[in-house]
């Protein structure tokens, strides 16, 4: 004999309307007396709702999101006869004793996207789980291990570090960085010192950048292990909202074992990442490469297109170019390095001319051909070369990908866009709630910078902390030579949406430094608001640009305006000092100019 | 020949008192027409003003620093013969300026501001009486402001018709804003003058969008966070990084909070006495409000049970009336006061036989002068005396802080038709029973007409509260913070007193002190009550 009776909400302390956060039951559950049945969060705290009788549940009334109050009915529950005598429920998912707080047990909050449900065997538990280990990825891990958590990074790679360690922003700059040396030690011909043509080992060359990247990579696998924080190698799939698939992985790729892991997860952060896009006519071809392709540097070629005129297009090509690559670029929109102002990449351009061949913009690629002699590639729009051009490599750098769609996030009820982005809000919280996501995969700017510092937020919340990506701008820089650099609001943007802005440019024509570097081509703008006079935006370019825009992004955090940007006294003589010199002709007082058309 | 000539400032737009931040002649400069002489900024651009004439400067009348209107003189300028010819003065070019186009016909526009209402720096706007194309007189009422204590309606100082309204509702405005402009009825009778454009305000706030680069995330259909944050204002607040993340860990929503650091920057202090505004006004508005919404978002307010809902006409006819304003805010006050102070009511009696002879043979001396003398006059002055004796009575807490205070500000409770209010008798110790009868009646004639002015009401530092003309024998009255205490009186009634031979029918007044009993302590309110009782006694002291 059994009868049915309703498990409500009991007094919760005058609240009304409390949000369901979490539901751990589902219709079919065999409860017992005191086992939670769903989390409500006010704006105080969270609480759980323990059960008020043994039973099994029939019907559940609420799901996550639904708002209570004192006396909601959460489920209907058929309780047994022997019901008085607590009933040792038999599937009484016992909670994780993990010391975060809001322990999930074993089944997952119903969401839309279902979740799964997994209810098999667990190799291991831990508090926090992080897929990839990109800079958004280690540095999650690694907040969330010193902020108390058992934690564990899913990474399909033997090196943690990502696509910017392993395959991105530091190979680059390894390969930059000689780049520049070369061109810098050319110039120095016309002071009178010559050196006569480099002489190239391509392999050493190479052998220099693997130094570099196992040197960080090193380094990360040791701070991982002071933090305890394993590393769990192989492709990670979710199978729930508390459970994640690994199938291992070993080699130097990511070659499968076969063995697989199952990690169960009391709060997950996402950060697996993106990866180059390859458009479906781009054939295969060993001389059709992306940036990682690229990056090996297997060869010299004589002739080299890219296709794509972003920024790491424009890097890698500097680098091949300096090596002896002549370069053509072709571009869909009506310049390169879009984002950044005109002025500014013009002066980038200048000084790049002789890399290119050809610069073909508003134009696309027709047909790309492999051949034996090379790929032959046909090109259509205003300035293009008639006939098709044949080049030794190819170097597709068309954007990236997210790998949002990759990862079973729907197993785990987390929605994720028809791109492969997830969405967040500003406390890198998915729609469910313990579930976080951060870098590449929520969305542009696709940036190191900005993963490491979601990557905190998120990890700070999964901790119970109150983080917001609270930033008010992400700097941007393309490590070409010269470089660029900006950051805030554009001189176009501004035009394009109507705000008013004074501005400040301080030309390195007029910087002893930059003159006695022999590199005084640059500038320095800063914009500001023309209202508040805060600083809104500011922009460079010239060698070490990208070292310098941090001290813009400061000033536009902080709220400052060009009084204090100028009163803050730079070393002399730096191409730093060219910062405060455009806010103090933002004001008409640079005395490093000719006088200043009165205001 | 040559003559000398002023020149001046244009019209520029309606500013007044406009700074001049840079000035580019000096004397004995030969300068041409359409030259820059100064630039001034007001708050919304910078404008350079040219010389209207050429000439050599003979003397410079305004220098960086100095504020400057419509018609100050700039500079002194000789003109030299030749330009005498083309017709002088008029020429009043218009400021090439890239900002706000000052209009040139200059006409007779005067402008309305704020009066000095108390040392309160942002009072909100409740009302707008007039619209632009009224025709207002002097003393017309334009709008009407409200402070915790108050509202006022400002009145015109000008004649004329409204030319632009500079203030609406919910505005938050100090002495000296600008509420309108008139074009005063003279000039206003030629039509001449062209549509004079005061431009200025209304060119400039395009919603200056969040620095560009922006994070990322449309927060789709995310289920957490209960952020009710005005997300873009937050983000534009002038807050550094770690203010902002301060205000995110104590759930502060920065749009909202008032920066005090210079150029208005939000600091930690300020993000912390928000949290203290808010969690006052938070146990206040549990209170009003029921359900104890407010208090919930900062923790610290009291566990109130909800407020209790009844259907009252289920039980018999009721009417809905809405609060007075001035109830509503004196509630809020009176609740705040209330459950902060731990309020302690000293009761006790004191014979006023002598002092009521005395009152009633003084009343005869002056009823021609039509004078009248209450008792609540001799207790305001007894009072001042009392508090003399006792420095801690006349005080207020400040953090860890006494404040003692050396004056003696009396506030007395008026009822009035729409509220209780607490015009106050300032140094009350310095004036003669004859001038605080006088003001007395004053302040309570104005606090019936709803006329008092917030000066009127502030600087108490000692609060009477008389029902003496009603009845009672005690009562608690709540303490007027941040006063540390407040008398309560009620109606003298004639009764049997031993005198050690025998009873004998005496006037006794009943006195009901409250306290503050963080400040105060019992023995100390009983011996400035038993002090002030000697005083009302035997009226012969207060001149002692
Ligand atoms: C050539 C190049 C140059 C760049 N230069 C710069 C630069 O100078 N400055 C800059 O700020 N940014 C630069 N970037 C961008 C930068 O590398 C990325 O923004 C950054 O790496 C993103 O970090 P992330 O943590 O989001 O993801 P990623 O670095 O992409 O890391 C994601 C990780 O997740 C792993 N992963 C994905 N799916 C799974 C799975 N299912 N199971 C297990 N593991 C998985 C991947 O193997 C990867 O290691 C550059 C990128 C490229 C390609």
């Amino acid at each position: 004999m059994s009868n049915t009776i309703e498990l409500k909400v009991p007094d919760i302390g005058g609240h009304s309307d409390v949000a369901i956060i979490e539901v751990f039951v589902k219709a079919g559950d065999t409860i017992a007396v005191e086992e939670s049945l769903i989390t409500l969060e006010t704006d105080k705290a969270t609480m759980e709702v323990p059960a008020t009788h043994a039973g099994v549940i029939k019907e559940m009334k609420v799901a996550v999101g639904d708002k209570v109050s004192e006396g909601s009915v959460i489920a209907i529950v058929e309780v047994a006869a022997s019901a008085a005598a607590p009933a040792p429920a038999a599937a009484a998912p016992a909670p994780v004793a993990a010391p975060a707080p809001a322990a999930a047990p074993a089944v997952a909050p119903t969401v839309a996207p279902v979740a799964g449900q997994y209810a098999g065997a667990v190799d291991m538990e831990v508090d926090m789980m992080v897929l990839g280990a990109g800079p958004g990825g280690y540095s999650a891990a690694f907040r969330s291990a010193d902020l108390g958590m058992k934690t564990v990074i899913v990474e399909r790679y033997g090196s943690l570090g990502g696509v910017c360690l392993n395959v991105g922003c530091i190979p680059s700059k390894a390969l930059l960085h000689n780049a520049a040396v070369i061109d810098e030690v050319a110039h120095l011909a016309s002071n009178g010192i010559k050196f006569g043509k480099p002489e190239v080992d391509i392999d050493g060359l190479r052998g220099y950048k693997e130094k570099v990247i196992n040197k960080l990579t090193g380094g990360l696998a040791g701070m991982a292990k002071m933090r305890k924080v394993e590393h769990v190698r192989g492709i990670g799939t979710f199978l729930d909202a508390n459970h994640i698939e690994v199938q291992l992985t070993s080699g130097t790729g990511k070659d499968l074992t076969g063995e697989k892991k199952v990690i169960k997860f009391a709060k997950a952060i996402i950060a697996a990442g993106s990866q180059a896009v390859k458009l479906p006519f781009i054939p295969n071809d060993p001389r059709i490469v992306d940036s990682t392709g690229a990056l090996e540097l297997k060869s010299v070629p004589k002739r080299m297109l890219i296709i794509g005129g972003g920024i790491i297009g424009l890097e890698m090509g500097t680098v091949y170019s300096t090596l002896g690559a002549r370069l053509d670029v072709v571009e869909l929109s009506d310049g390169l390095m879009q984002g950044a102002d005109r002025d500014l990449v013009k002066v980038w351009q200048d000084w790049n001319k002789h890399r290119f061949d050809n610069i073909m913009l508003q134009s696309k690629t027709t047909s790309i051909e492999p051949k034996a002699d090379g790929i032959w590639v046909t090109f259509e729009g205003p300035k293009v070369p008639s006939e098709p051009q044949c080049y030794d490599l190819v170097l597709y750098s068309t954007g990236r990908s997210p790998n949002g769609k990759k990862i079973g996030a729907e197993n785990a009820g987390v929605i994720v866009d028809e791109r492969g982005f997830i969405a967040v809000d500003k406390q890198m919280r998915t729609n469910v709630p313990h579930i976080f996501a951060i870098g590449d995969l929520v969305g542009q700017p696709m940036l190191a910078h900005k993963a490491v510092h979601e990557a905190h937020v998120a990890a700070e919340n999964a901790a119970d902390h109150k983080a917001y990506f609270d930033a008010r701008v992400i700097p941007g820089v393309a490590y070409t030579d010269p470089e660029v650099a900006w950051v805030g609001l554009t001189e176009d943007q501004a035009k394009k949406e109507g705000i008013k802005i004074t501005k400040g440019v301080f030309p390195w024509a007029a910087s002893g430094r930059a003159i006695a570097n022999g590199r005084d081509e640059g500038f320095t703008k800063l914009i500001f608001d023309a209202e508040n006079g805060q600083i809104l935006g500011g922009a460079i370019v010239g060698p070490h640009a990208g070292d310098m825009i941090g001290e813009v992004c400061l000033g536009i955090e902080m709220g400052a305006d060009a009084v204090d940007i100028g009163k803050t006294i730079h070393p002399h003589p730096t191409m730093g000092e060219s910062i405060g010199m455009a806010a103090e002709v933002a004001k008409g007082v640079c005395t490093d100019l000719p006088p200043q058309r009165k205001k | 020949m040559s003559n000398i000539i002023e020149l001046k400032i244009p019209d520029i737009g309606g500013h007044a008192g406009v700074e001049v931040i840079e000035v580019f002649v000096k004397a004995g400069d030969t300068i041409e027409k359409e030259q820059s002489l100064i630039t001034l900024e007001t708050d919304k651009a910078t404008m350079e003003v040219p010389a209207t004439e050429g000439g050599v400067v003979k003397e410079m009348k305004i220098k960086v620093g100095d504020k400057a209107s419509e018609g100050d003189v700039v500079l002194l300028l000789e003109v030299g013969a030749a330009a005498a010819a083309p017709a002088p003065a008029a020429a009043a070019a218009p400021a090439a300026a890239p900002a706000p186009a000052a209009a040139p016909a200059a006409a007779a526009l005067v402008e309305v501001h704020v009066p000095d209402i108390g040392n309160f720096d942002a009072v909100e706007v409740i009302e707008v009486n007039v619209k632009v194309g009224d025709t207002i007189a002097i003393d017309d009422g334009l709008i009407t402001l409200e402070s915790d204590k108050a509202s006022m309606e400002v009145p015109s100082t000008a004649a004329g018709v409204v030319e632009s309204i500079a203030v609406k509702v919910g505005d938050k405005v100090a002495q000296g804003a600008l509420v309108l402009t008139v074009r005063s009825s003279a000039a206003a009778a030629a039509p001449a003058a062209a549509p004079v454009a005061t431009s200025a305000p209304a060119a400039a706030p395009v919603a200056a969008a969040p620095a560009a680069a922006a994070p990322v995330a449309a927060p789709a259909a995310v289920a957490s966070a209960p952020a009710k944050f005005d997300e873009a204002n937050f983000n534009k607040a002038h807050a550094s990084p770690s203010v902002r993340k301060f205000a995110r860990e104590l759930g502060v929503d920065l749009s909202k909070v008032a920066g005090k650091g210079p150029k208005g920057r939000i600091l930690h202090e300020d993000v912390q006495s928000f949290v203290k505004s808010v969690m006052t006004s938070a146990v206040a508005s549990s209170f009003a409000a029921g359900a104890a919404p407010a208090a919930a978002s900062l923790g610290g307010g009291l566990d109130l049970l909800p407020w209790p809902k009844v259907d009252f006409a289920k039980f018999g006819p009721i009417e809905t009336k809405p609060l007075s304003r001035i109830k509503k805010i004196s509630g809020a006050n009176l609740h705040r006061n209330w459950v902060v102070i731990p309020h302690v009511t000293f009761n006790d009696e004191c014979d006023i036989t002598e002092l009521e002879e005395f009152r009633k043979q003084v009343g005869k001396e002056w009823e021609k002068s039509g004078l009248k003398i209450s008792p609540l006059a001799f207790i305001i002055k007894a009072a001042a005396e009392a508090l003399k004796a006792f420095p801690e009575m006349n005080s207020s807490l400040d953090g860890d802080n006494l404040v003692l205070k050396q004056y003696y500000h009396i506030g007395f409770a008026a009822d009035t038709p729409n509220g209780l209010v607490v015009p106050v008798i300032k140094d009350a110790d310095k004036k003669g029973l004859k001038e605080i009868c006088k003001e007395l009646t004053e302040l309570s004639l104005a606090a019936r007409e709803g006329k008092l002015k917030p000066t009127d009401m502030q600087g108490a530092t000692f609060t009477i509260s008389s029902l003496g003309g009603i009845g009672g024998t005690s009562f608690t009255p709540i303490v007027n913070a941040p006063e540390v205490a407040i008398l309560g009186v009620c109606k003298s009634q004639i009764k049997p007193v031993w005198n050690g031979k025998e009873f004998a029918p005496r006037l006794m007044c009943p006195l009901s002190l409250s306290f503050d009993h963080r400040v105060i302590d019992g023995a100390q309110a009983g011996r400035f009550t038993v002090y002030l009782g000697k005083l009302l006694s035997d009226v012969r002291r207060l001149i002692l």
